[in-house]
């Protein structure tokens, strides 16, 4: 029997009465881009701050490549292999693009182990490399809260990058952006595809089609269907869904 | 037991007069107001000014702080609060800067002592104004002797919340103020002008301080400091009850004060106040949403 | 550009160190002994920026710890003091437990009054100096694992903080019979650094004081420019961004709360020494709140210029109080110079020439550090 990089077995999460994920069971295999599609109140963040460990769930089990880390600490689950990009793009506004890279090197998270000053040459290579993927080079020592928001996205994958979680959450990571710089992201997001097994919550169907191979839809906090693009488009339960329900795309 | 329950009233009611306005102001902006002590000192302050020069009584100098303490925290909101919108822990020391300025202002009598000019009732010493005839004395009340003005402050502390419980729950100010509790963002997006009520419900909590102000003036000795542990204490009861809901505001004042008295029989007045700030230390720790609060997720 | 950059900040560094050293030049005995206090005090600004600037951490109630390191410090020098062999026997109690004690009490340190055993150990004057820094990072440590642990921030925080201390201060006062409450302790013997007696008033302690403080910059300094010191900023910046890339956010800030802690502890411990006394008011509010002012208007997230700002504010009060109707003008002009600060220059004058610096060798302010993000 195969492990699954990320499986969730029933997870599911109440508030109150209010259902928002309801016992959603998803196997994602190494190295696949499964994106996550749904109504906006559908469940996706939600799911997204369970598998984290954000939001504490109520039922189900997470597994990561087999091991069971329901509910630990966001930053044990983070050591775990599991990384995450937020909708509202997270990044250390008072550190320049550079040092954001760096502290996301974070292969000894402990204090006392960085209380030193300065990087090996490898590591310092690596960053470089990094920020040149994301097309940051020329902001390497600029503070990355005057960046413009394109660019923190960028940023903000490129922390994910050098991370290098072995499961990678992305949560709407081309919000805000325009034209070019969905483009810019889909290439940032092919690179990744097959070292590292991503979870992509996403609105722009162009930019799906770009990047997906199979899609998970939710609806009202359950599993509606399961495919690829084509027969997603085809799926007459999704289409019921998105027609009955104000679908609002990304703007 | 009875009459320590009674004093853990009146402490409490005092408490909550403070904490009133307080709770208004951080459940509606989410700011901590560290002039409010100031607003309770220069509302004594109005007191015993107008006990000195105009010859007025107690009383009826209460309409008078509320106005000259509601002026000065609106004026306060537009022009220090307001520039630091977002920035919480700034708030709380500019607060604080404002609150040293404004205890400075009596001191110094407004710089008038620079000149060697000294004005009757202000400066750095104990000022104190006399309680109305009517109040003075005992009250016999459920067989026991209660101080006469302590009850009145009882009484005044619940006048005063179910004139606050009116204005908030009965009027389209209040309706506004309770908008912006729950949800800054969608009361802004529903045309509510957010800026304008929050300069408002600024004045109105800094106008009870005031009247907190004048109803001490009647029982302590009014200096230019009395106001700095009020506004910790203030905080302590904002704190403990939660944002959101005026009964948990009355209610977190009631269980402080009385935990205070009951300690205090029990021990001494010095492990009252301690258990107090423990009980706020253990609150924050365990709730730090409050005891009472339901403010959204 | 980095070298440049670097450089003007050692270069202020070593201007300063260079002035204090020189400072005995100057002055008589009494300004010195003075300004050594305010030294002590330098490091208070330091140390509230370490945690303001660099974790975000506002600690309204850092008078606990240098409080924690000043009556360690008091009580062996207070047993080392004549006032304490007053009743006869060459085994030292304090003068004001004799006084406190109950008739027909023992008059031995062990059991004069109720804890009084705890005395004991700091008949050494070197266990006073380890407590005065041992004792403020355990309960720093303690309180981080606590707070932090919860993952409270923000202003609650500040409020805990800050009801610690008032918590601490009554404590402090109510144990009369141990710590002599209001009063304080006074009356106090010298401290013996291998063989030299430290008087207060003399070059040598001046000396001390300088060297720890140099000692204590540096260190913190050095300290925040280790990776540990920039993931700390980066939790002041985003504690979520930080949790998802896997630190242990609440165990950074709980660390260098403990090390602000210790500074703290230190200079209350070196601030007995020179002003030969240990009070209750070291835990007023209104001392703590003096610090948060001094780092703001020195400059929140810098070592350096919060560390100048206290001594400055202070050297500036000392002129002020010299005449007799400055005074309480000096408390409102540093009220007033307090929240302009605040609202308008909200990284202080050190903030402000780091600005300048930056702008000399072509270099950006970043807007992001003057907004905090509403919890």
């Amino acid at each position: 029997m195969s492990v699954y990089a990320l499986e969730t077995e029933a997870l599911g999460v109440s508030f109150g009465r209010f259902r928002a994920v309801d016992g959603v069971s998803l196997k994602v295999a190494k190295g696949e881009l499964r994106v996550l599609l749904g109504a906006n109140g559908a469940g996706k963040t939600t799911l997204m701050d369970l598998i984290s460990g954000r939001t504490r769930s109520t039922s189900g089990r997470v597994l990561l490549n087999g091991r069971d880390v329901t509910n630990l600490r966001e930053y044990r689950i983070a050591r775990a292999g599991i990384g995450r990009k937020f909708q509202i793009p997270s990044i250390f506004t008072g550190l320049t693009v550079r040092q954001n890279i760096e502290v996301a090197q974070s292969r000894y998270p402990g204090v006392f182990s960085n209380l030193r000053i300065g990087r090996s040459a490898a590591d310092r290579a690596r960053v470089e490399e990094v920020i040149d993927l994301v097309g940051l080079s020329d902001q390497m020592k600029t503070e990355a809260g005057t960046l413009s928001h394109g660019q923190i996205q960028w940023l903000e994958l490129g922390m994910l990058m050098i991370q290098s979680p072995d499961v990678i959450l992305l949560d709407e990571p081309t919000a805000g952006m325009t034209q070019a710089e969905t483009g810019k992201t889909a290439a940032i997001i092919n690179r990744l595809k097959g070292n590292h097994t991503m979870l992509v919550v996403e609105h722009d169907m162009a930019f799906v089609r770009d990047i997906a191979e199979k899609i998970t839809v939710l609806h009202l906090g359950r599993v509606l269907a399961e495919g690829t693009v084509a027969e997603i488009e085809s799926d007459a339960a999704v289409r019921a869904a998105y027609l009955g329900s104000q679908e609002i795309s990304a703007c | 037991m009875f009459d320590t329950l009674f004093i853990g009233l009146s402490l409490s009611s005092i408490l909550l007069l403070v904490a009133l306005g307080l709770a208004v102001t951080y459940g509606a902006m989410g700011i901590i107001n560290m002039a409010h002590g100031e607003m309770v000192m220069i509302g004594a302050y109005v007191a015993v000014l107008s006990n000195i020069w105009l010859g007025t009584n107690l009383l009826l100098t209460i309409p008078l702080a509320f106005l000259v303490t509601a002026a000065l925290g609106y004026g306060l909101e537009r022009l220090v609060v307001r520039r630091l919108y977002g920035r919480l822990l700034d708030t709380l020391l500019a607060t604080w800067g404002i609150a040293i300025l404004l205890q400075q202002a009596i001191r110094l009598e407004f710089g008038l002592s620079f000149f060697g000019i000294h004005v009757e009732g202000l400066g750095s010493g104990l000022q104190n104004v006399p309680v109305p005839q009517f109040l003075q004395g005992t009250l016999g009340l459920f067989g026991l002797q209660l101080n006469s003005y302590r009850v009145f402050i009882v009484l005044v502390t619940l006048v005063l919340a179910g004139l606050t419980w009116f204005t908030l729950y009965r009027t389209p100010l209040g309706m506004k103020v309770r908008a912006i509790i729950r949800n800054p963002q969608m009361a802004a997006a529903c045309g509510i002008d957010v800026k304008a009520t929050n300069a408002i419900t600024f004045a109105l909590g800094s106008g009870l301080a005031g009247v907190a102000g004048v109803l001490m003036a009647g029982f302590r000795s009014v200096s230019p400091d009395m106001g700095a542990t009020m506004v910790v204490d203030g905080f302590m009861v904002v704190v403990t009850g939660g944002v959101g809901s005026l009964l948990g505001t009355m209610a977190a004042a009631g269980i402080l004060g009385e935990i205070n008295a009951l300690v205090a029989i029990f021990f001494n007045e010095i492990a009252g106040r301690a258990s107090v700030l423990l009980v706020v230390i253990l609150v924050i720790l365990l709730r730090p949403a409050g005891l009472f609060s339901f403010k959204g997720r | 550009m980095t070298s440049l950059l670097t450089n003007y900040r050692i270069w202020a560094y070593l201007l300063f160190f260079a002035v204090l050293l020189a400072l005995p030049l100057t002055g008589d005995d009494f300004w010195l002994n003075r300004v050594a206090k305010y030294l002590c005090f330098g490091m208070l600004g330091a140390a509230i920026a370490l945690t303001w600037g660099y974790a975000g951490v506002l600690n309204l109630g850092q008078g606990l710890f240098f409080g924690l390191g000043a009556y360690a410090m008091a009580m062996p020098l207070k047993l080392a003091s004549y006032t304490s062999l007053q009743q006869g026997s060459d085994q030292p109690v304090p003068d004001f437990m004799l006084w406190n004690a109950q008739p027909g009490a023992s008059t031995d340190l062990c059991c004069i009054t109720p804890g009084s055993w705890l005395w004991i150990p700091f008949q050494s004057q070197w266990f006073g100096v380890a407590m005065a820094i041992i004792a403020p990072v355990i309960v720093a440590t303690l309180l981080g694992r606590l707070i932090f642990g919860q993952r409270i921030s923000g202003v609650f925080v500040s409020i805990i903080t800050l009801a610690l201390v008032l918590l601490a201060r009554l404590l402090l006062v109510d144990a009369q019979p141990l710590t002599n409450g209001f009063n304080g302790l006074t009356d106090l013997g010298y401290f013996n650094l291998f063989g030299t007696e430290l008087d207060p008033y003399a070059v040598t302690t001046y000396y001390v004081i300088t060297i720890a403080l140099i000692v204590v910059l540096v260190l913190a300094r050095l300290l925040v420019a280790t990776r540990a010191g920039t993931v700390l900023q980066a939790t002041r910046d985003s504690q979520t961004r930080a949790l998802y890339l896997g630190y242990d956010v609440p165990a950074y800030q709980t660390f260098f709360f403990a090390v602000s802690a210790a500074i703290s502890g230190l200079a209350g411990m070196l601030y007995v020494v020179v002003a030969e006394f240990a009070s209750p008011s070291f835990l007023d509010l209104t001392f703590s709140v003096s610090m948060v002012v001094w780092a703001a208007v020195g400059g929140r997230g810098s070592i350096l210029g919060a560390c100048i700002g206290a001594i400055l504010i202070n050297v500036l009060e000392a002129r002020a109080s010299e005449t007799e109707a400055l005074v309480e003008a000096w408390k409102a002009i540093v009220g007033l110079v307090f929240v302009l600060v605040v609202i308008w220059l909200p990284q202080g004058l050190g903030g402000f020439a780091h600005d300048m610096m930056r702008r000399l060798t072509g270099r950006r302010r970043p807007e992001s550090l003057k907004q905090e993000v509403r919890q």
